[in-house]
């Protein structure tokens, strides 16, 4: 990959190998941009990396002054080359993604960020310019399609938090929203119905951390491909590529869950999750489900839909606590969050 | 006076574009009534003049009001089409029936002449004599205005001055009349042949506020051209509207059809071309349901009306039908007759015009305008002509009718003459076959439909055989509708010349049948049929249309007028319009428009009064849009309908063949009687199946019965025809029946086939019938209230009209409930088919927090971090929704701060 980048520039190559070679990829992109930059980022990251710094965003302030935003550090690159301002810009152009990863470091980052909890535990705002949604990264380094990385160093630990798109995440769709409850914390078994690549599933992973597990169900080989690629970098994830609408075949995999959470719009996702929850879900447990209205009946009105779907939970034991919309994230999509055999009411 | 100033602009334009001769016309206006005319003609104009003569021994009184009536319409559609039809409405009201029949009449020869021109006019003349001698030359000169498109409006404006001010007082008319003419002059070099013919035969016809008015006409029809569309074709057309404008004019039809065409042109706009048609043949409409009787008078008073709303709306067809409709009312049954056979011409005329010889079918009209006119006169000018004419119409409607058939005859013979020369001779025999009775108006119809059969057999080919292919076929459609309308045996041979075959044939005999059975029956009744018939021959032309974009279509299309010609002029119009339509490049366009000027004019002409034209006029505006859908639509339903009484097969072959077309004739059908309409289409269709339906057509007129047994034979028939013809044959079957009824089951054709079956059953009764009608009109446009309408002016069918028209109203938006009524098994399967879903919405209890699932019902929305996204997406959609989201997956969206508050909606369980 660095001679890749040789010859966008010396930028690159400087950036320093390993990365680069990272970058490579990216200097593609790069390349189409024409910035030789992103080369040039790519040595950066390769930078901090030797480095091995990185330090709290706020660090790269000074230099990340240059830089909009970056996210994380975009400090060290400078150094490797001049050009490293444009690294940064050119990082902020890489945002598509990917940049994030190689250019990650030109995240807002550059700038000061200060991350807070949120209010749902295991769950980060990351307060900058501009805020995100984020979670820390369980692997740290890694990116796993591609979402902005932010690091930040607290004395000798440094903790790196992923970015979570609400686009591309239902769950992070509902947080955003300002769901109530997502039951989902640190520590928690969850069984994710529908984990599709992981995307979202990853930062399930890092919600619940390594004390949590999460049993990822996924029926789709190609798409499980990508799923296991993810559960082999992240040990609480217990991936099943199986159909959900048949528990009996992944029994002996699962435990008992104290959440599930189900994205599998399909016309009869209410009878999958109560099948999931007969199997898996502890009594007193919650399931948290995304409903696209046009999955189940595309003729009927998104609302009536969404109401048609609570009273069928409220059929299956599955008590509905609250509902929300995902717009703007999504459309004609909900979210209800309810719980399962709820325990008599004396507890309460 | 500012309208007239137009005119003489015009007039001036077009004399220096034209020939000296339509100078010395003009002069020949400005001097004296008949004999100017005919000094100011030389060829043509003398033949104006002595057909006017002719028409004006007939009946001088009716000659008169003829011309105020069309002034007055001219001067709507020139002017203020608004204004115009108001100045209209005074005139017809100011003369009397006498005056209208004198128009309609004229306008009939007019429309003939115009397909082929003067060269048949005196074929025509020979039964009309010197009526349709005159009439034919006027055409010519026509034919030769059109050219100037845009003069030809401004010449309508003056001309509706001109009207009014006939009606008002006939010096004052003179002295306009003497400006248009001194305008024209120079303007009569350019359009000297159609504006000047027209001046000439309204002079001739009437005094020279006649020819004033046919100037006026002509000018607004060539105005109505430039509107529509400047180009060759729309030109043509226009042109011959503005020729049977003239013609209008000089009786008040006239006026009104220019109205109408230039109204339908504007509201076409698209369609330029098939605007033109449809204006002209409206204007055809309005001019022979004016010249029809007092009625007609009131017809064109509404087609000034309908005009003036054009010209204030020329986008809103509608409004146009809308006036056409109420106008029809008011001539009401008696002049339906006459206005029928006049319209008809008219709109043979407008049809010559359009297929080519444009300029030839063109003068033709505006002869037999001229002559009406001068009838008219007589009559009386006063001021409050369509009073008097109402009044007279529901009075005098015997003699006026008579008077007015032999006008109306000599109209269509002159026509078919010009057009075809076998034309002229239906027509001629129509028209005295009309005059005298059914006998003589069968004789007419056979000779009218042989020459209809030739040129309806090849569709175009046949034309072409005539004289100029296009333009000879729609001629001798014309013709042939002229003579199916006096005659029904004219009308099966018509029909048969269409198709070459029975379709044509049959959609001529069930035009003959109407007319015989209309003659039989009270005069005003008769008439009606007729009318009906004609509205069906309309609806045929609105075939012709839809098959311009098929060949299929196209000899639909010519069935259809051909049938439409034997009932009368319209039906030779809208064959015109088809065969024009198939011809032109902008056949769907064209379609279109000229489907919807041809269900006016069937409307018109059928109803005579507001009804038909209502019908025709709502169908036009729709047709454009659906045409194509639609008509094939309506052409099944229509076939259906006939199925029941035989006719429904016919209509569906027409259907399929051009389902356009089809639906128009259907509606047409539908307006104008029952059997009258199933003549028509079954002429269409297959001329021969139709002439039998159409024969128990005639009958069923007299009889209901009779009208079931026309259509079981359309039906046999239009299947080897096309399924236009079919379809005409069903409507006409339908007509024959029961007007109404006849009207409905076309109409319930369109809705659709399942539903026709039924509407045919319910048709073979008139109640059924009715309906189904109202359906068909309904479906083809909302004007099926205006049909609806008019049907009820018909009178006699009023209670079934005005089941009609709910059931037009319904059927419209009931299509499918007609559908499934027809087909007991597939309801049945519908009923058991309902779409299955797993959600019923109506089953569901939404909770009222939860009843909006949009962004900005939720709480805490503004100011959230998804807002912008939120102001991006919602309004997007598809392909645009999922790049936008594309976009924000990326990453690159900033929301600004998030918040952490609650904003779902819990469940009160707890």
């Amino acid at each position: 990959c660095v001679s890749g980048f040789s010859p966008r520039g010396d930028r690159g190559g400087r950036g320093g190998g390993g990365w680069g070679g990272g970058r490579g990829g990216f200097s593609d992109r790069g390349g189409r941009g024409g910035f030789g930059d992103r080369g040039g980022r790519g040595g950066f990251r390769g930078g901090r990396g030797k480095n091995g710094a990185v330090v709290p965003f706020r660090r790269q302030p000074a230099e990340g002054s240059v830089t909009h935003k970056s996210l994380f550090l975009g400090g060290g690159f400078r150094s490797p080359d001049g050009g490293g301002f444009r690294g940064r810009g050119g990082g902020r152009g890489t945002p598509r993604g990917r940049g994030g990863r190689g250019g990650r470091g030109g995240f807002g980052g550059g700038k000061k960020v200060v991350i807070e909890p949120h209010r749902h535990e295991g769950v980060f705002i990351c307060r900058g310019k501009e805020d995100a949604l984020v979670t820390k990264n369980m692997v740290v380094g890694e990116s796993v399609y591609g979402e902005k990385r932010m690091s930040v160093e607290e004395g000798d630990t440094k903790i790196e938090y992923r970015a979570w798109n609400p686009f591309r995440s239902k769950l992070a769709a509902a947080i955003l929203g300002g769901v109530d409850q997502i039951h989902i914390k640190p520590g928690a078994k969850v069984m994710y119905l529908g984990a599709a690549s992981g995307t979202t599933v990853s930062h399930v992973s890092d919600i619940v951390g390594p004390e949590g597990l999460v049993y990822a169900v996924e029926f789709s080989h190609r798409s499980g491909r990508d799923l296991l690629n993810v559960a082999k970098k992240r040990t609480n994830i217990i991936p099943i590529i199986e159909d959900a609408r048949h528990p009996h075949k992944y029994r002996m995999l699962v435990g008992m869950v104290d959440v599930i959470f189900a994205d599998v719009a399909q016309p009869d996702q209410t009878r999958i999750v109560a099948l999931n929850a007969h199997n898996f879900l502890k009594n007193g447990g919650h399931f948290v489900i995304s409903i696209k209205a046009n999955c189940i009946d595309s003729t009927a009105a998104p609302e009536a839909v969404f109401a048609s779907e609570v009273k069928k939970m409220s059929s299956e034991n599955m008590k509905p606590q609250e509902q929300l919309t995902l717009e703007p994230y999504e459309r004609d999509h909900a979210v209800v969050v309810g719980i399962y055999r709820p325990p008599p009411k004396q507890k309460k | 006076s500012t309208a007239e100033q137009n005119g003489c602009r015009y007039c001036k334009k077009k004399l220096k574009l034209s020939r000296p001769s339509q100078v010395s016309s003009c002069l020949v206006f400005i001097s004296a009534v008949k004999a100017v005319p005919a000094k100011a003609v030389p060829g043509k104009a003398t033949k104006a003049a002595s057909s006017s003569s002719e028409d004006s021994s007939d009946s001088e009184e009716e000659k008169a009001p003829a011309k105020a009536p069309l002034k007055a319409a001219p001067v709507a559609a020139a002017a203020g089409r608004k204004k115009d039809s108001s100045s209209s409405s005074e005139d017809s009201d100011s003369e009397d029936e006498a005056p209208a029949k004198a128009p309609a009449p004229k306008a009939g020869p007019g429309a003939v002449t115009k397909p082929k021109a003067a060269q048949k006019k005196q074929e025509s003349s020979s039964e009309d004599s010197s009526d349709s001698e005159e009439e034919p030359p006027p055409k010519p000169k026509t034919a030769a205005k059109p050219a100037p498109p845009k003069k030809a409006a401004a010449a309508a404006e003056s001309s509706s001055e001109d009207s009014s001010s006939e009606d008002e007082a006939p010096p004052t008319r003179k002295p306009k009349a003497g400006a248009y003419s001194a305008v024209p002059p120079p303007a009569s070099i350019q359009k000297t042949a159609a504006k000047s013919s027209k001046a000439e035969d309204s002079d001739s016809s009437d005094s020279s506020d006649d020819d004033d008015d046919d100037k006026a006409a002509g000018k607004p029809a060539q105005a109505k051209a430039a509107n529509a569309k400047p180009a060759a074709k729309p030109a043509a057309k226009t042109q011959e509207s503005s020729s049977e404008s003239s013609e209008s004019s000089s009786e008040d039809e006239a006026p009104a059809k220019v109205a109408t065409k230039p109204a339908t042109t504007k509201t076409t706009a698209a369609p330029a071309k098939a605007p033109a048609k449809e204006k002209a043949a409206a204007a055809g409409e309005s001019s022979s349901d004016s010249s029809s009787e007092e009625e007609e008078q009131s017809v064109k008073t509404k087609a000034g009306a309908k005009k003036a709303t054009p010209a204030a709306k020329p986008a809103t067809p509608a409004a146009k039908p809308a006036a056409k409709t109420p106008a029809k009312e008011e001539s009401s049954s008696d002049s339906d007759s006459s206005s029928e056979e006049e319209e008809p011409p008219v709109k043979t005329k407008a049809g010559a015009k359009k297929a080519t010889p444009a300029a030839k079918p063109a003068t033709p009209a505006a002869k037999p305008a001229t002559p009406a006119a001068k009838p008219a006169t007589p009559a009386a000018k006063p001021a409050a002509k369509t009073p008097a004419k109402e009044e007279s119409s529901s009075d005098s409607d015997s003699s006026s009718e008579e008077e007015e058939p032999p006008v109306k005859t000599k109209a269509g013979a002159k026509k078919a003459t010009p057009a075809a020369k076998p034309a002229a001779k239906k027509e001629s025999s129509s028209d005295s076959s009309s005059s005298e009775e059914e006998q003589p108006a069968k004789s007419k119809a056979k000779n009218a439909t042989p020459a209809s059969k030739p040129a309806t057999p090849a569709g175009k080919p046949a034309t072409k055989a005539a004289a100029k292919p296009a333009a000879k076929t729609p001629a001798k459609e014309e013709s042939s509708s002229d003579s199916d309308s006096s005659s029904e045996e004219e009308q099966p041979a018509k029909s048969k010349a269409k198709k070459a075959t029975p379709a044509g044939k049959p959609a001529t005999k069930a035009a003959a049948k109407e007319d015989g059975s209309s003659d039989s029956d009270s005069s005003s009744e008769e008439e009606e049929q007729p009318v009906k018939s004609k509205a069906k021959n309309a609806t045929p032309a609105s075939k012709p249309a839809t098959p311009a974009a098929k060949p299929a279509a196209k000899a639909a299309t010519k069935e259809e007028s051909s049938s439409d010609s034997s009932e009368e002029e319209e039906p030779p119009v809208k064959t015109k319009a088809g065969a024009k339509k198939a011809t032109p490049v902008t056949k769907p366009a064209t379609p279109a428009a000229k489907t919807p000027a041809k269900e006016e004019s069937s409307s018109d002409s059928s109803s005579e009064e507001e009804q038909q034209p209502a019908k025709s006029k709502a169908k036009p505006a729709t047709p454009a849009a659906k045409l194509a859908a639609k008509t094939p639509a309506k052409e099944d339903s229509s076939s259906d309908s006939d199925s029941s009484s035989e006719e429904e097969q016919p209509a569906k072959s027409k259907a399929k063949n051009a389902t356009p077309a089809s639906k128009p004739s259907v509606q047409q059908a539908s307006a104008t009687k029952k059997s009258g309409p199933a003549a028509k289409k079954v002429p269409a269709a297959s001329t021969k199946p139709g002439g039998e339906s159409s024969s128990s057509g005639s009958s069923d007129s007299e009889e209901e019965t009779a009208k079931p047994a026309v259509t079981n034979g359309k039906a046999a028939t239009p299947k080897p025809g096309p399924a236009a013809a079919k379809a005409a044959k069903s409507s006409s079957s339908d007509s024959s029946s029961e007007e109404e009824e006849a009207k409905a089951p076309a109409v319930t054709p369109k809705t659709t086939p399942t539903a026709k079956p039924r509407e045919s059953s319910s048709s073979s009764e008139s109640s059924d019938e009715e309906e189904a009608a109202p359906k068909a009109a309904t479906a083809p446009n909302t004007p099926t209230a205006n049909a609806a309408s008019g049907k009820r002016k018909k009178g006699e069918e009023s209670s079934s009209e005005e089941e009609e028209e709910e059931t037009k109203l319904k059927t419209p938006k009931n299509k499918k409930a007609a559908t499934t009524p027809q087909t007991f098994p597939k309801a049945n399967k519908k009923s058991s088919n309902v779409p299955f879903r797993r959600i019923v919405e109506e089953r569901v209890e939404v909770d009222p927090r939860l009843a909006d699932n949009s962004f900005d019902a939720k709480r805490g929305s503004n100011g959230d971090w998804g807002q912008k996204a939120n102001e991006v997406l919602r309004f997007t959609k598809g392909k645009s929704f999922r790049h936008e989201k594309t976009k924000k997956k990326r990453g690159s969206y900033r929301g600004g701060a998030i918040s952490t508050s609650v904003n779902s909606i819990k469940f009160e369980s707890d």
